[in-house]
């Protein structure tokens, strides 16, 4: 007789990372999965038929009441947020939407959760409780460095929801948060279609900087497999219960350098460097800010823009390692060759 | 004597005639040997010991005094088995017998081999080889097991590789050959080192259970060497870089060499070096486990020299032409940094790591992973000196909406306070100049002249002036 499948729900189901997450669930072959979304499962995307699909706005309390109830989780997996892209990153223009869904949708989920008897919550947050602190730079940070700090709406709102998160921790409700870095993989929306979009803007021979910041990336099914393992952590020993956990692909890398790479995958190289002064770069950065000002136009480069370009981010993967057993499967080289073959073949059924 | 090219070179490197002045002068021995008490025997074998080694015989003959003779002999004994494999005038009869039953061999008294070619350069070590038996059996009986272990292990595969005739004609095959055989040669050599440092109770026993850390610390140095010696090891008919890499690039192991196929050549090196450098991390791991500052010495001088050449070698196409070396001077500023403490030999590393990274080239196949090997490097050294603070003064983070509310108000409040003070300023200091004014009225002050002549001359100043007032002003004046 086989055991009880545990049951899980996964919010934000049917999105990037939340249909990795579904997948690697279902693969685990030991849990029955609801995936809730706003929006259905999109065209081309893989659907399970063993998966129940939901749709329902986490920002309506009540249509979650209801669909946890049926449902009846044990875990929760929370992936819902949004992430302001281009220079909405910068300014705090928009930023009640941010907050709105990030946080006050964390919080129905949350309550939605205990409401329905849940045994605990793992909360997608992000590398950007730390990283977006625009001004600084950060050399293999731990968890232990505080939190709060954060200078941009995204790094804001993600930190008072992982606080919402973590202070809900209890013996009866465990919780956990997952910061993961920069996550790409087929359909990812924000980091291989940006760094290829650069090579028909004839933008890939400028090196802001000197190049050699280092960064943390992790491949979209990697991260997934740090869910499957929290969850898997919450309904054992719960050692990663109240805890935060940064998840990267093992190593951080020069973000230049995985620029190339991407562009390498679709046969681009550049074909002359140029390196222009991070203190060029910046005041190029303030006119363009200027010129934004008196025209209204939107430029590609800002301040903060050349901050994002030249700072050092990366993470400690050793207490992930530790706690939760976690290890990308993936490698880098790997994971970029599956991520632009997938986003080659986009490109050429449009 | 200095050539004329060395001092043209000095003329404009004046930091690193500087590094080689500074290691003369300064440089103190943690130990010093103490010659007078040695047997005429021991004398000896530190004779061969400068006879035989180029780089190693400094570090050793500086030792704790309680493992400069085990090491001296340890390193005496495999060089006399390395003398014996590399002689290719030994017919295999009389070779295979000798490395497989070598660590007997060394506690036979008197013996001797006197079979090596003539042009043996280290041919008289053999010859006399009965001081080293004597002394080795005088040593402490834990130094001599481990050091009779090692010598049976690589024997044994010395004799396998001299066994194996494909090997002597096609050279090394598949990646995990390479570092097999590297492993005999060199990794064994990490492995009775650090037994030794153990047993002398001067480095930490729990290096012993990391074994893949002393193997990393051998492989690194001899695959560093491969990768240099590749022109002089094709002079003399042999080959170490395994077939598995190069033939991703070249069909023959010579194409390698040829000028048309600089981009390709450099290619296959760059592979060659990335599988050393991902070795680099072990190796700073392994210093962090030595406790003294000799033995420290012993284990960091070779491998910064080491990622160094890694260095010069990378990108640089003649290493396909000569032998590639880095220069006396950087030799002497890498041992000045690599003789203090385990935070600057990181220093060195990452130094030469960010150098090997800025080389690094877009069009080649391992571009990624050389820069991820790279960033490993980097991570390590910040992981065990962190170059950053965790900030203290914890800006408090608004755990809830009621908080980041009531941080709000508090801004707010803080901006009236801000408000109120400016107020209080500008209200002191109208109050005491609006007395000082009134009590200079009340005293006399013609205040209505002051300001006339200030109109006047706001008016001169501005010459917009008409004639009139400005006799009206001289009129005043002269009053």
């Amino acid at each position: 007789m086989a055991l009880p499948l545990e049951r899980i729900l996964v919010t934000g189901g049917t999105g990037f990372l939340g249909s990795a997450i579904v997948q690697a669930l279902v693969e685990a072959k030991k849990y029955e999965v609801t995936a809730l979304d706003i929006n259905p499962p999109s065209l081309g995307t893989e659907t399970f038929s063993q998966v129940r699909y939901v749709r329902a706005n986490i920002l309506h309390p009540e249509e979650l009441a209801k669909v946890f109830s049926e449902a009846k989780p044990s875990i929760v997996i929370h992936t819902v947020g949004v992430y302001p892209l281009g220079n909405a990153r910068y300014n705090l223009k928009g930023q009640e939407a941010v907050f709105e869904i990030n946080v006050t949708g964390t919080e129905n989920v949350i309550n939605a959760a205990e409401g329905s008897g849940a045994k605990g919550l793992v909360y997608t947050s992000s590398i950007a409780v730390i990283v977006d602190e625009i001004d600084g730079n950060f050399a293999n940070v731990d968890e232990s460095w505080p939190t709060g700090r954060a200078t941009l709406s995204y790094g804001q709102s993600k930190t008072t929801a992982e606080n919402l998160v973590l202070s809900s921790n209890s013996p009866t409700f465990r919780t956990c948060a997952l910061r993961p870095a920069t996550i790409f993989g087929p359909n990812d929306p924000a980091c291989i279609p940006v760094i290829h979009a650069c090579i028909s803007k004839g933008e890939t021979p400028f090196i802001i900087g000197d190049g050699s910041n280092l960064c943390d990336f992790v491949y979209v099914s990697n991260a997934a497999d740090a869910h499957v393992l929290a969850v898997c952590n919450l309904l054992a020993t719960g050692t990663a219960a109240g805890e935060a956990f940064f998840i990267t692909n093992g190593g951080p890398v020069a973000f230049r350098d995985f620029c190339i790479a991407v562009w390498k995958e679709f046969g681009h190289i550049p074909p002359f460097q140029v390196n222009i002064p991070k203190g060029l770069a910046w005041g190029l950065g303030l006119m363009a800010e200027w010129a934004t000002w008196v025209t209204g136009a939107q430029a590609t480069l800002s301040r903060r823009a050349v901050k994002d370009a030249t700072a050092v981010r990366y993470v400690s993967l050793v207490k992930a390692r530790r706690i939760l057993g976690y290890k990308p499967r993936v490698n880098l080289p790997e994971a970029l060759k599956v991520a632009c073959q997938h986003y080659k073949q986009l490109l050429g059924g449009r | 004597m200095p050539s004329p090219m060395s001092l043209i070179y000095y003329t404009f490197h004046p930091q690193e005639l500087r590094s080689i002045i500074q290691w003369k002068v300064w440089h103190n021995p943690v130990h010093e040997r103490d010659e007078s008490k040695e047997p005429e025997t021991l004398r000896r074998c530190f004779f061969f010991l400068d006879k035989t080694s180029r780089s190693f015989s400094a570090v050793i003959k500086e030792l704790h005094p309680e493992l400069l003779g085990p090491v001296c002999l340890f390193y005496l004994i495999l060089r006399g088995l390395d003398t014996i494999e590399d002689d290719m005038t030994i017919p295999l009869e009389t070779k295979e017998p000798i490395l497989r039953n070598f660590q007997d061999i060394i506690e036979k008294d008197g013996w001797t081999f006197t079979e090596n070619g003539p042009n043996e350069k280290d041919r008289q070590l053999l010859v006399e080889f009965n001081v080293v038996v004597e002394e080795f059996k005088k040593i402490k009986p834990a130094y001599q097991t481990i050091i009779k272990d090692i010598a049976k292990r690589m024997g044994n595969g010395m004799a396998d590789y001299a066994n194996n005739a494909e090997h002597n004609i096609n050279g090394v095959n598949t990646i995990d050959d390479y570092e097999l055989y590297c492993h005999y040669v060199a990794g064994l050599v990490g492995e009775g080192l650090t037994r030794l440092f153990v047993e002398g109770g001067l480095a930490n026993a729990a290096l012993l259970k990391r074994p893949e850390l002393m193997e990393s610390m051998g492989q690194f140095l001899q695959q560093v060497n491969i990768i240099r010696d590749i022109k002089e090891d094709l002079d003399d008919k042999r080959r170490f870089w395994p077939k598995e890499i190069w033939s991703k690039y070249v069909n023959q192991f010579e194409d390698l060499f040829k000028p048309e196929n600089k981009h390709l050549a450099l290619n296959a090196s760059s592979e060659m070096i990335l599988t050393a450098l991902s070795r680099a991390d072990d190796c700073l791991y392994y210093l962090a486990g030595i406790k003294e500052q000799s033995v420290f010495n012993f284990c960091a001088i070779p491998q910064s020299m080491a990622i160094a050449t890694l260095d010069i070698c990378f990108q640089n196409h003649d290493i396909f032409k000569k032998n590639v070396k880095i220069t006396k001077g950087e030799a002497c500023q890498l041992m000045i940094e690599s003789t203090q403490n385990l935070q600057l030999v990181c220093d060195v590393f990452r130094k030469y790591t960010r150098k090997i990274h800025q080389k690094n080239n877009p069009h080649d196949p391992n571009f990624l992973r050389i820069s991820m090997t790279c960033g490993k490097i980097e991570q390590f050294i910040e992981s065990i000196f962190p170059s950053q603070k965790k900030p203290v003064n914890e800006k408090a983070s608004p755990v809830s909406v009621e908080q980041a509310a009531k941080a709000k108000a508090e801004a707010q409040e803080a901006k009236w306070d801000m408000i109120y003070m400016g107020l209080t300023v500008f209200l002191t200091l109208f109050i005491i100049s609006g007395s000082m004014v009134f009590i200079a009225w009340m005293a006399g002050a013609r205040f209505d002249i002051a300001l006339d002549q200030l109109k006047d001359q706001w008016r001169a100043l501005m010459g917009s002036s008409g004639p009139s007032d400005s006799g009206g002003a001289s009129g005043h004046s002269e009053l």
